[in-house]
């Protein structure tokens, strides 16, 4: 059997799918943290044009890809489905593992599959210029190509630590004729209180989102782009899952277990949705979205700081945002939600159409390079989560001998991100418990730290 | 390697971290400050296991401070998005 899967030009789907059509429990609107009352679609307008606010609240199931977009598309989709033989050889195991490989595109990530599109949108709406923020830069370096492609200005505030640390990842936007700045800025209002705090602020994604979504409203032609959560992202993802239904169909294969990893969402929804429709139809399918340990908001939710008794006497526990009684009672009766997570896919967990596992850095790390070593390709470290999944369902079904076919979206390379394999090869991501005499040391440290004000 | 703004780098390597939401290696020093001054909500999850970070929270922050920096439901993107816009109206 051929080790990759094609598929012709022409047979690239023309829609995207729409889970909403689909959901058995729909979506409760977003609310207004301020008022409690529902967001509707003009107060979001100032931030994103009306036609992707309209695809935000749609409940149609295929939404028609424009000619313009599907062009676009072209350069790089659709995206090769890998047999991953030399790994399922190494793991000596009977599953067949695939893996959709969408570190193809120009940025090397799934990312441009809604950059496009919403560089299209916006550029339809009237549109001149777009402000976005970028943490790792892969979404910022993903819509400078998007917004070049459709001859649009973009502004992307880079959180300033990422910012010196990736400078591939800014010359990437650059080279793309996107403006890159480190966040915070001296060019909006927010940048500017936390630049007199501090020169040399390390910046933080929350103020790069600050800075990105003021320059969208006050900036003339301008609106806000962002690469994960929302519901119109997740939808332009689909193309992902629905190329590979047709590959996998092309071979007579049909998955047992779907892995993705899950951030904000939008890899795992693009990859898993078409398939969540199968299972709501009825098709048994296991589909598991991965996320780190450390920030397990689908598997636990954030820590948070909370009081263990009514008289508030044990001040700090390991508590997570869903233990006791934390989630507030509106949030509760629209379904749990899990902040930072796409709240589609929180309510597909919810609902109990997925499930969700979550990992450590090290063994994310180590099965990232077994990947390396066995397929070739160095993943995203995200990518790596989705992974350390995939092989230990690879070793289950060799303890239980049974054939099972694996599927999992290799989101993104990891060429950019060889700092972080670097950091892992040389030990210095050892998980080590601290000695008592260093956490003195450590403590003695802290002084030197300013109080908050 | 980043620092934390003005704040000491630690001698231990240990204390590095690989942040999901920066995609890049830190320092503990940026983590413990990053939320201007506090701490990044995610502290805990990331580094249980590595040393005995309440330890260092409950010494170095008061009561108050830390309930500023952990309570409260975090922020979906679309609060934030909302909350931007109230604060340029």
């Amino acid at each position: 059997m051929d080790r990759k899967i094609f598929l012709n030009e022409k047979d690239m789907p023309k829609q995207w799918y729409n889970i909403q059509a689909d959901l058995p429990n729909p979506l409760p609107p977003p609310l207004n943290p301020a008022t409690g009352q529902p967001i509707t679609p003009d107060m979001l307008a100032p931030v994103f044009p009306m036609n992707l606010i309209e695809q935000e609240v749609s409940r149609e199931r295929w939404i028609d890809i424009p000619e313009e977009v599907l062009e676009k598309y072209l350069m790089w989709r659709p995206t090769p489905l890998y047999r991953a033989y030399s790994l399922e050889k190494y793991l000596k195991t009977p599953a067949r593992i695939y893996f959709k490989n969408e570190g193809v595109s120009p940025p090397g990530s799934h990312k441009p599959n809604t950059a496009i599109a919403q560089a299209y949108y916006n550029k339809v709406f009237g549109i001149k210029r777009m402000a976005t923020e970028t943490g790792a830069g892969q979404w910022g370096s993903a819509l400078a190509f998007a917004c070049n492609q459709f001859g649009l200005e973009c502004k992307v505030y880079m959180v300033r630590v990422s910012y010196n640390q990736k400078p591939y990842r800014r010359i990437l936007m650059e080279t793309w004729g996107a403006k890159c700045v480190p966040s915070p800025s001296p060019d909006t209002n927010a940048g500017r209180k936390f630049l007199e705090q501090n020169p040399e602020h390390p910046g933080s994604l929350g103020i790069s989102i600050s800075e990105a979504i003021e320059d969208a409203v006050t900036s003339k032609d301008t609106r806000y782009s962002l690469g994960s959560v929302l519901n119109h992202v997740l939808l332009h993802q689909t193309i992902i899952g629905l190329e590979i239904q047709k590959q996998l169909a092309m071979i007579g294969e049909y998955p047992d277990i779907v892995v993705g990893c899950a951030g904000g969402g939008s890899n795992f929804s693009g990859l898993s949705l078409p398939f969540v429709r199968d299972k709501i139809h009825g098709k048994k399918i296991k589909i598991v979205a991965c996320e780190p340990s450390s920030c397990p908001t689908l598997t636990k939710g954030p820590y948070v700081y909370d009081f263990g008794d009514t008289a508030e006497t044990t001040p700090l526990l390991p508590m997570y945002s869903l233990g006791h009684g934390f989630v507030p009672a509106p949030i509760h009766a629209g379904g749990l939600r899990y902040h930072g997570m796409a709240p589609i896919v929180s309510r597909l967990l919810t609902d109990g159409l997925i499930e969700a596992k979550a990992y450590t850095q090290l063994e994310t790390f180590a099965a990232g390079i077994t990947f390396a070593r066995t397929e070739g390709f160095i993943p995203a470290p995200e990518t790596n989560h989705a992974i350390q999944c995939v092989i230990e369902e690879a070793k289950k079904a060799k303890e239980e001998g049974k054939e099972k076919v694996i599927l999992m979206n290799w989101s993104g390379h990891g060429i950019i991100d060889l700092a972080a394999y670097d950091a892992y090869i040389s030990g210095k991501l050892e998980d080590y418990v601290l000695p008592d005499e260093e956490i003195k040391h450590l403590l003695k440290d802290l002084e030197k730290f300013p109080k908050p004000k | 390697m980043i620092k934390g703004g003005e704040f000491p780098p630690f001698y231990t390597h240990a204390m590095n971290i690989y942040c999901h939401q920066l995609g890049i290696i830190v320092e503990f020093s940026y983590c413990i400050s990053m939320n201007e001054g506090l701490p990044c909500r995610n502290i805990i999850g990331c580094y249980k296991g590595r040393t005995d970070i309440i330890v260092i929270l409950r010494e170095k922050f008061t009561d108050e401070e830390l309930r500023k920096a952990f309570s409260g439901t975090p922020k979906s993107r679309i609060e934030r998005i909302m909350e931007s816009l109230k604060n340029k109206e």
